[in-house]
């Protein structure tokens, strides 16, 4: 018997348990695991309620001067970032001559939207996900939620955004 | 005492087969449930809607109870000799 034989022998006396045992699930075993995961959605469930209710996320406070009105032409659009936070947003001149400000992320997986010129729609290059550049709904594509919209208000020529009024209605 | 589930252990494995797909197939449509329930929970919260996050937590939370006092069905099987 060769050294190597030997202590494959050795290695199996210590740890007596056949691959076949180990890799086999017992149907208890997957019932005992299927709970487990099910207790885990349970928490994972909790978790979301819990957060919105008690570490609700906080909207944009204030007012903030984007631009002047003349800086965007028709169908142009311009980004920006609020004071104090990462989101980007988008402000988007339609044809119809509305001022539109947008998060820029999509919401299926938060890739960069940008506003397709001419067509009032905005664009999800990712994975084809189309919102309606006057509202914010979802138009066509994987996305589940409108897109989180600013409110553009003007004072002279200066453009200006703050957090939307409450409407569930809408 | 004889209990249920010494009859049920001393069962045709026949039948104990169908009590052991019944359990698993009622545990993964809890399952797929409570998927739903978080998916659903999860793009209402980021929409800033609440009312529905508390009845799906409850919901899932009795689902899990479900699965859970359903294990106590499970059979030990016939095949060990005391």
């Amino acid at each position: 018997m060769s050294k190597e034989d030997n202590l494959n022998e050795n290695w199996k006396k210590d740890f007596p348990i056949k691959k076949q045992e180990s890799t086999q699930v017992s149907r208890r075993d997957f019932a005992k695991f299927l709970t487990f995961v099910s207790g885990g959605l349970m928490v994972g469930s909790g978790f979301v309620a819990a957060k919105a209710y008690f570490l609700p996320k906080e909207g944009v406070q204030g007012e903030h001067f984007i631009c002047n009105k003349d800086e965007v032409p028709v169908g142009g659009t311009r980004g920006f970032v609020i004071e104090g936070s990462t989101i980007p947003y988008i402000l988007i001149h339609l044809e119809s001559g509305d001022f539109r400000a947008y998060e820029q992320k999509c919401t299926h997986l938060s890739c960069s939207v940008f506003y397709k010129p001419g067509t009032g729609i905005i664009h999800c290059p990712c994975h084809e996900g189309s919102f309606d550049a006057m509202t914010g709904d979802v138009i066509a594509g994987p996305p589940p939620r409108a897109l989180p919209q600013l409110e553009v208000f003007f004072k002279d020529n200066a453009v200006y955004v703050k957090a939307m009024a409450e409407n569930k209605e809408s | 005492m004889s209990t249920f589930r010494r009859s049920q252990n001393r069962a045709n494995p026949n039948k104990l087969n169908n009590i052991l797909s019944t359990l698993i197939f009622i545990l993964i449509l809890n399952v797929s449930i409570q998927i739903w329930l978080l998916y659903a929970s999860l793009n209402n919260a980021l929409d800033n809607n609440k009312e529905i996050l508390l009845p799906a937590f409850i919901a899932s939370a009795v689902l899990f109870l479900i699965g859970f006092a359903w294990l106590y069905y499970l059979p030990s099987g016939n095949f060990k000799k005391k």
